[in-house]
């Protein structure tokens, strides 16, 4: 079992160095310059210098090959250094760990709810197949999902117009426990409660027809066992697998939601950035949601052996 | 004797989209306290879905519509969900196919087996476990202790099979049904599960139902056989006289393809030409006379019932025209 | 004993695997609405400009921030203009991009996919590695580094062709603007496609009528081309109606985050986005691009659900 978990560790360790290399190359060689653009934008200004710039990149590492300065980013980060902000200046780990704690309690939140509120629907929905509530749950998963974030938030706030009082159109950040954060939440949990229900349904479907649900029902084992059992056990192997999925969904869902309901997150820094061309903050932030994903995946692959106990064993045909 | 199980004019039908498709056309079968009794039949006949229906199993889209099923008293065709809970391996237990896919794989055999008790008897955990352990040595699992921590797939075949026998009789049923349980095993484990269900039957008293397509299989366990063809029963005798004596013309049929030590080599094995109907495509009449070569007008167009056959035992019946008549002769 | 031949009738009306798909959607009521809703769009995408009364740029500051009314059945705009035309000419761009995109991406993905299934070797396993990546990172991360980091070449390159043409298309932003757009989404696109079209290739390469092609002596080329690929359309179908939807509500996110497609030309996304300034106020801004946004999105999914239940039935039924 340690074994397991360690050999998954040394595999997985290289390929998120390989990730980051990948974006990092992108920043790198297609943002071209940092120095350079900051002076770029004024061709026709006076401090346009080339022998300034030059004098500047030097001194700023940027003349070396890309591995090395791959190389010195890395140890750079791993001592919590991403650089400074070519906009304000302002350390790029400070921004970040102010905005950070929003997105994080935000998604973990909205991952929590997911499962508490997918999970039974898609087996409710799974459980009476073709009957009016499975059409139901599985005809407003489809809607969920189809409905971007942005889309979602602003129609909901809409339609919210009407009931709520003049002036409570909740914006801004109040906490965790404030009820600004309701809106917030539920939107960016559409798409991934979607998701969820249409796993969790299919997989109920089939784990319905096999053999053991019959021998568990031959044996007199009353209807909701069955269900709790039975079948949500090997519902949620397929189910988790798709935490990775979720991820990427949350983290795109979130630059939205953030937009739209004015959240102080990574998802507004990160627009910020782009609009202002602000690499290091850029890179940083995706390099932090890629790691998240990859994490969600090697998480994954951990908890399958817990889930499954045919993973770790050889003799464990089946699959 | 009363008899323990007595089914009547059962019929199942599959829902389909182009509407409702006959599977079981009437089926007669009675079984006594401490009788085995062996139906046969090829795939697609209706024999595991008769079993299935007893107890409310029948799968999504199929649904029993007709006949009654007399069990120890009580009426199962017309009984609660509730009340078939009940009935469901604590009266009436199961033994499926195939134990790789009839367990459930992440769960510890032990756990399975305490399960069927804690629900059928009302043991406590700690209680079923032990019981657990007791059943695993009644079925012949060598180390039952330590076997009840082992997962499915951790267990050979023949031991897997042993473990749904072990589930199956664990609330002592009075009936018990085992829907082909060596189809998916080696020869030779098949003999021992064969061997070990007739001794249990004859420690516990219970009544046995073995579902299987291999005549000489069920020739060593059965008192009785039933042959289902086409969703009814065409034959019904002592084992003895269904082989002795086989009037129904699909079971010569079947018999005649059996392989026998006095086979010349080499020579070709007689089959029945032809296929079973389709559900929903029944010949008007018996449903085999499209395949049948003593087939007379009448047999096109009336459905031969059970029926004794003259000359024989009368407990043996036979649904044809022309071969219940006349008996063994023709 | 061999009785007389036996014919058990079976429904022998001719059909092929195309036409059971057909028949098995139009009974998905569903997929029937969102193929309609579809038709629509792409009519309303073709004709839409003849349609629109008003042409989508013209302002008129006397009329600004109607409510819908008669005239303007979805209202007028801070600058006077008729939202339904600003609408109607949206549903053209997003339509644009969106079949653009997933055409590139789909064109790059089949014929990388074909080649790494069907070789396999080092291809294979590299471009299993860049699928792995970009799949690894948020869609939208990733397009807004590629943007960026595409910014500053295509800039240049575009100043460098303008010194030399002195050609005025080159200084066009909204032109770079919809190349970068364009370009990105893209890029992220085609490796669902190529994972897709790679893992067919893999499962069909084996099955004993490709052996029967071989043993015919035919090139890997055509073997390729006229028993694999054909085999591996139907995975392909419900995958593209999917990408098509997800690339219109990618093109109008990145216009809502202003990457995009930018004013004074109408895309959902940015009419949103401005909607989203004044919605208090005036709520029909938000909810006209918001909502047939929202329609045509789920559409699109009825309808990609729908084939993919008639493509492959499952037991069920």
């Amino acid at each position: 079992m340690i074994l397991y978990i360690l050999r998954r560790l040394l595999l997985w360790i290289p390929s998120v160095i390989l990730v980051m290399l990948g974006v990092y190359a992108l920043a790198f060689y297609g943002a071209g310059d940092p120095i350079k653009l900051i002076f770029l934008r004024a061709p026709g200004d006076v401090a346009y210098d080339p022998v300034k710039i030059e004098a500047i990149r030097e001194q700023a590492g940027l003349n070396q090959p890309f591995l090395v300065q791959f190389g010195n980013y890395l140890l750079n980060l791993v001592q919590g250094n991403f650089g400074n902000s070519l906009f304000s200046g302002r350390s790029v780990w400070a921004m970040i760990s102010a905005a950070a704690p929003v997105s994080f309690l935000l998604g973990l939140m909205a991952m929590i709810v997911t499962a508490l509120v997918a999970i039974p629907l898609g087996m409710i929905a799974g459980m009476n197949q073709n009957s009016r509530i499975d059409y139901l749950i599985l005809g407003s998963a489809v809607t969920l999902w189809a409905i971007p974030a942005y889309v979602a938030g602003p129609l909901l706030m809409v339609m919210l117009l009407a009931i709520l009082p003049d002036g409570a159109v909740p914006y801004g950040w109040g906490g965790l426990f404030s009820v600004k954060i309701i809106l917030p939440l539920i939107v960016l949990s559409f798409q991934p409660i979607a998701l969820i229900i249409r796993q969790t349904r299919a997989a109920v479907i089939d784990v319905m027809t096999e053999d053991f649900v019959r021998t568990a029902r031959a044996k007199g084992v009353p209807e909701h066992v069955v269900a709790l059992r039975h079948i949500l056990r090997p519902v949620l192997t397929p189910v988790v697998t798709q935490l990775g999925l979720i991820m990427i969904t949350i983290v795109n869902g979130a630059i939205f939601v953030e937009l739209v309901f004015g959240l102080p997150g990574l998802g507004r820094l990160t627009v910020q950035a782009l609009i202002n061309s602000d690499y290091p903050v850029i890179l940083a932030v995706t390099l932090i949601g890629s790691f998240l994903v990859m994490a969600s995946n090697l998480l994954v692959d951990l908890l399958y052996p817990v889930l499954d106990p045919r993973a770790t064993d050889p003799k464990g045909a089946r699959l | 004797m009363t008899a323990l199980l007595d089914i009547n004019g059962l019929t199942i039908d599959i829902d389909r989209d182009s509407g409702p498709a006959r599977v079981v056309d009437g089926i007669d079968l009675s079984i006594l306290e401490g009788e085995s009794l062996g139906i046969v039949g090829e795939s697609g006949c209706g024999k595991s879905l008769t079993m299935l229906s007893l107890v409310g199993l029948l799968p999504n889209r199929i649904r029993a519509t007709g006949g009654t099923a007399h069990f120890a008293g009580r009426e199962l065709l017309r009984l609660s969900p509730a009340e078939l809970r009940k009935i469901r391996g604590a009266q009436i237990g199961f033994i499926f196919q195939d134990p790789m896919t009839s367990l459930n794989p992440v769960m510890r055999i032990g756990d399975q087996i305490a399960e069927a008790l804690i629900y059928q008897t009302g043991l406590d955990k700690p209680a079923a476990m032990a019981k657990a352990g007791d059943l695993l040595e009644l079925v012949g699992i060598p180390s039952p202790r330590e076997r009840l921590m082992a997962y499915p797939h951790e267990l050979s075949g023949g031991m897997r099979q042993r473990v749904m026998i072990a589930i199956g009789l664990a609330g002592s049923p009075r009936l018990l049904i085992a829907d082909e349980p060596t189809t998916a095993l080696d020869v030779t484990i098949q003999a021992q599960i064969v061997d070990l269900v007739r001794d249990l039957k004859d420690r516990l008293g219970m009544s046995v139902v073995w579902i299987t397509h291999d005549l000489a299989l069920i020739a060593g366990l059965a008192d009785r056989i039933a042959v289902l063809y086409a969703g009814t029963v065409v034959e019904d005798a002592p084992v003895d006289l269904i082989f002795e004596r086989p009037t129904h013309p699909y079971t010569r049929g079947l018999l005649a393809s059996l392989p026998t030590l006095t086979d010349r080599p080499m020579s070709r094995l007689p089959s029945i030409g032809g296929t079973p109907p389709e559900p929903g495509r029944r010949p008007a009449g018996c449903p085999f006379a499209p395949r049948c070569t003593l087939a007379v007008a009448a047999c096109q167009t009336e459905v031969p019932r059970l029926r004794p056959v003259a000359g024989s035992d009368p407990r043996h019946r036979a649904a044809c025209f022309v071969t219940a008549k006349e008996g063994a002769a023709a | 004993m061999t009785a007389g031949p036996v014919i058990t009738p079976t429904d022998d009306r001719p059909t092929s695997l195309w036409k059971d798909a057909w028949r098995r959607l139009r009974r998905n009521r569903l997929a029937v609405a969102g193929l309609a809703i579809l038709m629509l769009l792409i009519f309303v995408a073709a004709f839409g400009p003849w349609l629109t009364p008003y042409d989508f740029l013209s302002q008129n500051l006397d009329a600004r921030n109607l409510p819908p009314s008669l005239a303007h059945p979805f209202g007028t705009d801070d600058l006077g203009r008729d939202v339904l035309s600003r609408v109607i000419y949206g549903a053209r761009t997003a339509f644009l991009v969106a079949v653009l995109v997933t055409a590139v991406a789909l064109f790059i993905g089949v014929v990388l996919g074909a080649i790494a299934g069907f070789y396999g070797g080092r291809f294979d396993k590299a471009l299993m590695w860049v699928t792995d990546m970009t799949m690894s990172v948020p869609q939208l991360l990733l397009v807004v580094v590629i943007n960026a980091s595409l910014k500053q070449p295509i800039t240049l390159w575009m100043e460098a062709r303008y010194m030399e043409t002195m050609n005025p298309i080159y200084r066009n932003s909204a032109i770079i603007d919809f190349v970068l757009v364009f370009g990105s989404m893209a890029l992220i696109s085609w490796p669902p496609y190529a994972r897709l079209v790679r893992a067919q290739v893999l499962s069909i390469r084996n099955r004993p009528y490709v052996t029967a092609a071989r043993a015919l002596g035919l090139t890997n080329r055509i073997i390729l081309m006229r028993y694999i690929l054909p085999n591996a359309v139907g995975p392909l179908i419900v995958a593209v109606s999917a990408g098509l939807g997800t690339a219109m509500v990618l093109e109008s996110a990145f216009s809502f985050l202003g990457i995009g497609v930018n004013p004074p030309t109408p895309s959902w996304g940015n009419m949103i986005s401005d909607g989203l300034r004044v919605w208090t106020n005036y709520p029909h801004l938000l909810l006209a691009p918001a909502a047939v946004l929202a329609i045509v999105t789920v559409a699109f999914n009825f309808l990609g659900d729908g084939l993919n239940d008639a493509l492959n039935p499952k037991g069920q039924k």
